[in-house]
């Protein structure tokens, strides 16, 4: 089943200012781990924001499960975001508070101000943090402060931030830009195998291209704002890369 | 909520805890008694908190009766326009003469360029912050004691007061300098003195200037109320109509006041800025 | 298109730079000469017109006059003790106050999560200019006149006067965030509430501590005075003292005050060794 539909999406972030996105369009279904790819500044990062509205569309639409998101505001807005789990490229954690309040922080879509100013989760979310910490190899970091970490175990600590969420849909903007060759592709693995498990799509915007083809089962090219590819990876070949990164191979 | 996610029935509970101890029984021990200090503190400075909401009210009550409308017309007359003018210029004679004083006090004080850090540092600093500790107004009422009430004890009062104040800053700014060049000086061959000025003034030069007119907001700011205590300027008006109960003037004095230090700041945060665009 | 092909502007000769120093040098020398004369004449009619020589006779009667002070009335110890006590918990329940007012101030005064731009912003950064503009002893006078006398007034004096410094520099540290832990936090579903208290506020509560305990230090030497105009602790005291000519117990009280101000630099060393 379709989990997201986006149509002709356009971007721009000023209104003055060159359109970003220019008119994308595809289809992410239910056991899809999709990949976007491009050059610098093709708008991968954009596309990826506008699904959670940390970017604003300037036209288009986006359909979540069949639901019109673009024009949400306040409280909806926020039960759609609780829906979609973000990872990112800089991790974000909040440093200086410990792993498993960063882990909980994924929660707070479904906290009330109360809980959150005295930090009082629910003894079934301490639960799910626990397990889900567990799972991804940080069990014995829990009390440590989130700056203590390096960069990979930082990233970690964010999946499960991500996945506390429950959420229907993962969105990953570059996270493994900021790690080494060796470290990325155990995220990028990890990533893979906890969205299987819980069987939640996932959508990334990736850099790596041989990272995006060994991970993902279709891809999307971008340049310059345009859709240069949509397909399953199988069909992706040197020529069309070329094609997708004509500009940067200068 | 995906059932994969929530624990199954039979796999062991983790037990985790937000409260650690002794670590966290130590933090909510000192969040306990920093309350009960300030609750003990309100007790003990005998503040009515029930009442506090009718003060309020009374507070607004007594505005608006007793000192609405401002008598503008008192303020506008040539002799308070003399004083406020005695005001501006006690203000700048004073931050000049305290920025003069604290430029050596501030290279003594300084760590890394101090002449000697045995002697002259800690005797820099502690004139430097003796000055500093003293309030503007403490030193304006000794000065009126032993001089006589004028303009003069003024003066001194608030020299003494922004030396303590730019002495410090100026020290600080010192030592936050790149001993590169200073090292490049030293090596050539100069003496202190010509390290000073050709090492360290040129790159303290722009946070100096900052900090003189920094130093000048302040002493204005403070110059206005000297007066209060017979040190000359708008504060000797303000004293004698709160002695006489004149409110309505008392309000048209102290919105002078306002009106005068507001103009002052504007004008310093442009000073300011033209400053840091010249770095 | 005959700009490109004449001939670029002469370099400047030696003679043309020696005479641009020397203009400049002119045009320095006639900034400070003016100065200087401003200066002697705010002088002339401040000091030394204004004031009374004849009362102050020679400066042997001056040193005189200043001797007075030299000395302390040690009997007056014991009794200083109440009102430093009630002079720091001035300072502090001010500081306190001051802080609690300074959470909205600094929350409509950072650029970045200002509720409503075009009005809370600047509404917020009147009250800090109006705060720091305003002289202590002035709004000392204004919160006697509204409460009356007592330390209560000193407190509220001191903790409008604080909002100034302390809001301005938490609304700088909130402006200087690393935008990142917002976007995770909004991204994640939260509201504006959850996104200050996950995202705000661990990044810049250390800045706004120190700020504070800062701001503290100089509400004791602040809270010393406000005694003056009737607002309780030390400076009733040095009212007093002055007013029975008993210039020995002035020098007292100025110690007490110099003493607990030190006590103050002390306890912020500690706090900001621990703490931050």
């Amino acid at each position: 089943m379709v989990v997201l539909e986006v149509r002709d999406l356009r971007a721009r972030y000023s209104a003055s200012g060159p359109e970003i996105l220019k008119g994308i369009s595809f289809r992410v279904e239910a056991d899809d781990f999709f990949a976007i790819i491009g050059p610098s500044g093709a708008g991968k990062s954009t596309l990826i924001r506008c699904i959670n509205r940390l970017v604003e569309p300037s036209g288009g639409e986006i359909l979540f499960f069949d639901r019109e998101v673009t024009t949400l505001r306040g409280r909806q807005l926020r039960l759609l975001r609780r829906d979609i789990g973000m990872i990112f490229q800089e991790f974000n954690l909040i440093d200086r508070m410990s792993v498993m309040d960063n882990v909980l922080s994924g929660r707070l879509g479904y906290t009330g101000n109360l809980r959150t100013l005295f930090r009082a989760f629910p003894r079934d979310d301490i639960q799910h943090a626990l397990s889900l910490l567990d799972r991804v190899g940080l069990l014995e970091f829990v009390d440590k402060r989130a700056d203590e970490l390096s960069g990979g175990q930082r990233q970690r600590v964010g999946i499960a931030r991500a996945l506390m969420q429950t959420p229907k849909l993962l969105l990953l903007d570059e996270p493994t830009s900021a790690l080494d060759p060796k470290i990325s592709r155990e995220v990028m693995a990890l990533i893979k195998q906890m969205a299987t498990e819980l069987k939640v799509p996932c959508l990334c915007n990736i850099h790596d291209v041989q990272l995006a083809m060994e991970f993902c089962n279709k891809i999307i090219g971008l340049q310059d704002g345009n859709k240069m590819f949509d397909g399953p990876t199988g069909e992706m070949d040197q020529a069309k890369l070329n094609e997708i990164y004509a500009m940067e191979v200068l | 909520m995906n059932r994969a996610m929530t624990p199954q029935p039979g796999t062991p509970q983790r037990q985790w805890r937000r409260f650690k101890y002794p670590g966290s029984l130590i933090s909510y021990g000192i969040w306990l008694s920093i309350l009960v200090f300030f609750a003990y503190t309100v007790e003990y400075l005998e503040i009515p908190l029930d009442r506090l909401l009718g003060m309020f009210e009374r507070m607004g009550s007594t505005l608006a009766n007793r000192y609405y409308p401002p008598d503008i017309e008192y303020i506008m007359d040539a002799d308070y326009l003399e004083y406020v003018l005695e005001t501006i210029q006690m203000a700048y004679l004073g931050a000049l003469f305290g920025l003069l004083a604290s430029v050596p006090l501030g290279w003594f004080g300084s760590f890394n360029m101090s002449p000697s850090r045995r002697y002259v540092y800690p005797a820099a600093r502690l004139i430097t912050m003796g000055c500093r500790a003293v309030h503007e107004m403490i030193w304006a009422i000794l000065f009126v004691t032993i001089i006589g009430f004028g303009m003069l004890p003024g003066v001194l009062a608030l020299m003494f007061f922004c030396t303590g104040f730019a002495g410090k800053l100026f020290a600080e700014e010192i030592e936050a300098i790149d001993m590169g060049p200073v090292d490049a000086m030293r090596a050539s061959g100069a003496n202190l003195f010509q390290i000073m000025l050709f090492g360290v003034f040129p790159q303290v030069r722009v946070a100096f200037t900052g900090i003189a007119i920094y130093t000048w907001d302040v002493s204005f700011r403070a110059a206005t109320v000297v007066g209060f205590f017979g040190a000359g300027g708008m504060g000797w008006y303000l004293k004698r109509n709160i002695l006489q109960i004149e409110t309505e003037r008392v309000a048209a004095i102290l919105l002078s006041i306002i009106f005068l230090v507001l103009i002052s700041e504007a004008i310093s945060a442009w000073a300011r800025a033209r400053v840091m665009k010249m770095k | 298109m005959s700009d490109i092909l004449a001939s670029p502007a002469p370099k400047p000769t030696v003679v043309d730079i020696l005479r641009s120093r020397r203009q400049n040098r002119y045009a320095k020398g006639a900034f400070f000469g003016l100065l200087l004369i401003m200066v002697m004449w705010s002088v002339k009619v401040t000091v030394i017109e204004d004031t009374d020589w004849e009362r102050i006779g020679s400066v042997a009667k001056v040193i005189e006059a200043a001797n007075r002070f030299i000395g302390i009335d040690f009997s007056l110890f014991p009794s200083l003790l109440g009102p430093t006590i009630e002079t720091l918990m001035i300072a502090c329940l001010g500081t306190l106050l001051g802080v609690i007012l300074c959470i909205p101030a600094a929350w409509f005064g950072a650029l970045n999560i200002t509720p409503y731009k075009p009005v809370t912003y600047p509404l917020s950064r009147l009250m800090m200019t109006l705060s720091r503009s305003i002289h202590e002893i002035v709004w000392a006078l204004f919160f006697v006149a509204a409460v009356g006398l007592g330390p209560l007034a000193g407190v509220l004096a001191l903790a409008v006067r604080s909002i100034g410094f302390i809001a301005k520099m938490s609304a700088e540290a909130i402006e200087d965030i690393d935008p990142g832990p917002v976007d995770a936090i909004r991204a994640a579903g939260g509201n504006d509430f959850q996104v200050v208290i996950y995202g705000v506020l661990p990044q810049v509560l250390p800045q706004v501590l120190s700020v504070i305990i800062f701001e503290w230090e100089i509400n004791i030497r602040r809270s010393a005075i406000l005694g003056m105009v009737g607002a309780g602790g030390l400076g009733l005291v040095f009212f007093r003292q002055m007013n029975t000519f008993n210039f020995h117990g002035v020098t007292s009280v100025i110690i007490a005050i110099l003493l607990l101000i030190m006590l103050g630099e002390v306890f912020s060393y500690f706090i900001r060794k621990t703490v931050i």
